[in-house]
């Protein structure tokens, strides 16, 4: 045999058998040509249903914009917030664009890009408990769900003020609002945007907005494996190039709207 | 197939044994105490079912067949959900609004939720489980009790229910195993106290589902274990002859 | 519909919701019954360690809350990167939880037959296969059947718990609902308990009904 052939069969054996080895989680999306979001759907305006039950919401978008720009499909797969790492992990699901806060307890499991948004804090009450700011949650029954962020703040000031009520945790954002709707506890702090679409909605009577809730801001990143640096840093691009190119504000002003400005996402006088 | 790509962090879950085994005292705790009334209203519900009174044996045919037709999920959902919604529909017929009054009168504590449903639940199984014990016991010993002079209410607590408390022993502790794991649907309605709620909150803030929930399973069989062994030698001290 | 602002779009999607803890039932039955049937057979005739061991493995699986085991089956298929769907997550877990007391129902109903009956069929010369076709599964059924009813109840009504891994089955499904109209909520509710109930109480009754008619002839 001569030899350029047989370097020719060498470099093709190589290759046919390099790729399966080499290929990482972005060739895997791009080679199926479908992209599996994982977007928790009881959360508005980030994630929740329209009437006729599909997905809709500025996650939804954003996993719409993502697999555009991969040149794939976007396919959204439910899951509530506690099982947003099953589904990266068991590859039920190829990225989480899910409101997914990165605490650095979390990072030791899983893979955080740069925020894609940034929520701050309200409390969310009813009209008729007369709670009018943070400071009188003290003492109240309050709720919130289950690990997040806020819940995290609100149950460490609710241990420190030591003064009576209770403190509760669902599994759901939808649960903690038909909690709060029935009585069952009297004020939330929960994500302003959220807050202010549900408000909005009209769907619950009687909820108000008693000011903010002092806490740093909440930022949340779209979430993938914690190995898959090949993603990661295309997700990083990929985030980046939303907030660059004003689609960001877009899709702040087409779910939250209403004349807020979209939150920024640039730490002042610092970097990321 | 085995081609695992995560590390187990077992030490961040031993770490938080002692938060989990406090959120197990409140498990049992919240499985006693829905036992204890269980077994009473059971009781209650099993006389009532062969009653002569008709709205009586209605009652407690409802309660029976809806405790032991819809998932327990349903009855403390409902119960945490539905029931203020319904007492708040009533009020508001009768024009009272509780609510501009300042008055919460549908406060209902996930705690007390899980409870009463769990106990719903323990009566309706435990009703059926009586009367089959009641069953179990001759009515010639009632007669035998009445001609020795004893009173109705009287010969039914003293010579009836321990001999059908006897026979339906074991059911009675397999209900309240039943009620230890029951619990668990808490975290549905907010509860997170008990040993899934406390759970539940580690894996939501460390995203480490299986080492928590293991820990968590362990503790909940040797709980299991530990009520069934017990039963075992309340039995043999109780029932030998 | 009825006065309220459910809507009949609600309504079918709640029956998906349905059609999907049916499904659930479905399977979890077909595979734990087979293999409780298999592990029945096993523990009633197999030496005490055989029986022990297997006996232990399978009380595992009913001293441990089944939500817990819908999760950390879950978390486990995941980690070993199976990639399995919460449906199918929820028709394993079910089923091996089903096994679990099929085994006993299985194993009750085998030695509920009297051995003598046993001896007389193999002393008239039936193999051990005859025995167990043409004696033990007559006799056994009897015992068993209504028990086995009651299982398939309880499986149909445990389904509502693959709402923690995010199966939309009624439950889930009338939750969904709730989230956007929650002035419904009660209505809502009470037609997913309906269901539940239209489903399980014509069963339990069929199952009850058996019981009795069955007892009346031994």
């Amino acid at each position: 045999m001569k030899l350029p052939v047989m370097l020719g069969a060498a470099a093709m054996t190589l290759s046919l058998a390099a790729t399966p080895v080499f290929a990482d989680k972005l060739d895997d999306i791009i080679a199926s040509g479908v992209l599996r979001c994982a977007v928790t759907l009881d959360f508005p305006p980030m994630g929740s249903r329209d009437d006729n039950n599909n997905p809709i919401g500025f996650d939804v978008d954003t996993c719409n914009d993502l697999a555009a720009a991969l040149g794939v499909d976007a396919e959204i797969v439910e899951t509530p917030f506690p099982d947003r790492i099953p589904a990266l992990v068991s590859g039920r699901a190829d990225v989480g664009v899910a409101s997914t806060s990165d605490t650095l307890e979390r990072a030791k499991t899983i893979g955080f890009t740069i925020p894609y948004f940034a929520f701050t804090n309200v409390v969310l009450t009813r009209e008729d408990t007369g709670i009018g700011s943070y400071e009188e949650l003290a003492g109240k029954n309050l709720g919130s769900v289950a690990g997040v962020y806020e819940a995290i703040a609100l149950e460490e000031d609710f241990n420190a003020w030591d003064a009576g009520g209770s403190f509760r945790t669902f599994q759901s954002q939808a649960d903690v609002f038909l909690a709060l709707n029935q009585g069952q506890i009297d004020a939330t702090v929960v994500t302003g945007t959220v807050a202010a679409a549900t408000v909005e909605s009209g769907n619950f009577d009687g909820f108000v907005i008693a000011g903010d809730a002092p806490y740093l801001a909440d930022y949340v990143s779209v979430i993938a494996l914690r190995e898959e640096y090949g993603l990661l840093n295309y997700l990083n691009l990929f985030v980046h190039q939303q907030y660059r190119t004003g689609r960001y504000h877009e899709l702040f002003e087409k779910w939250v709207g209403g004349g807020a400005t979209p939150p920024s996402l640039m730490v002042p006088g610092t970097y990321y | 197939m085995f081609d695992i790509n995560y590390t187990f962090h077992w030490n961040q879950a031993f770490r938080a044994l002692p938060q989990m085994l406090d959120g197990a005292l409140i498990t049992l705790q919240i499985a006693v105490l829905s036992m204890i009334i269980g077994i009473v209203l059971g009781v209650a519900l099993a006389v009532a079912k062969e009653a002569r009174l008709a709205p009586l044996r209605w009652f407690a045919v409802t309660w029976i067949e809806v405790a032991r037709n819809t998932p327990a999920l349903f009855q403390v959902y409902m119960i945490y959900f539905g029931i203020p919604a319904v007492l708040q529909l009533v009020a508001g017929a009768f024009g009272i609004n509780f609510r501009a009054m300042g008055i919460n009168i549908f406060y209902l504590d996930s705690y007390w939720a899980v409870l009463v449903g769990i106990a719903f639940n323990n009566a309706g199984y435990l009703a059926e489980t009586f009367r089959g014990g009641l069953r179990a016991v001759p009515p010639t010993q009632t007669r035998a009790a009445r001609s020795l002079g004893f009173g109705a209410f009287a010969a039914f607590r003293l010579i009836v229910l321990p001999q059908m408390f006897r026979a339906v022993f074991h059911p009675m502790t397999n209900q309240m195993v039943w009620a230890i794991l029951m619990t668990s649907i808490g975290i549905f309605v907010g509860l997170n106290t008990d040993l899934t709620g406390v759970t539940q909150e580690l894996n939501a803030r460390t995203f480490r589902t299986f080492e928590f929930f293991a820990l968590a399973a362990a503790i909940y069989y040797v709980i299991a274990k530990i009520v069934t062994g017990g039963a075992r030698l309340i039995a043999w001290r109780l029932f030998r002859y | 519909m009825l006065g309220t602002s459910v809507t009949w779009g609600d309504i079918t999607f709640m029956m998906t919701g349905a059609g999907l803890t049916l499904a659930i039932t479905f399977w979890a039955m077909l595979g734990g019954t087979l293999a409780g049937v298999v592990f029945g057979l096993i523990r009633a005739q197999s030496p005490w360690y055989v029986n022990y061991s297997m006996g232990t493995v399978l009380d595992v699986l009913r001293s441990v809350p089944l939500l817990i085991q819908f999760i950390l089956f879950n978390s486990f298929q995941s980690i070993l990167g199976w990639g399995m769907n919460p449906f199918v997550v929820g028709c394993v877990v079910l089923a091996a939880y089903t096994s679990a007391f099929c085994t006993e129902i299985v194993r009750g109903g085998i030695l509920a037959v009297p051995i003598t009956t046993r001896r007389a069929a193999r002393s008239l010369g039936m193999n051990y296969w005859q025995d167990m076709t043409y004696i033990v599964l007559p006799l056994g059924t009897r015992v068993m059947l209504p028990s086995w009813i009651g299982l398939t109840l309880g499986v149909m009504k445990d389904t509502a718990l693959v709402y923690a891994i995010g199966v939309i089955e009624l439950l889930r499904s009338s939750q969904i609902i709730i989230t956007r109209k929650p002035h419904e909520a009660l209505v809502i509710l009470a037609i997913a308990g309906l269901i539940y109930f239209l489903v399980s109480f014509p069963v339990s009754r069929l199952g009850a009904h058996l019981e009795k008619k069955w007892r009346e002839n031994d």
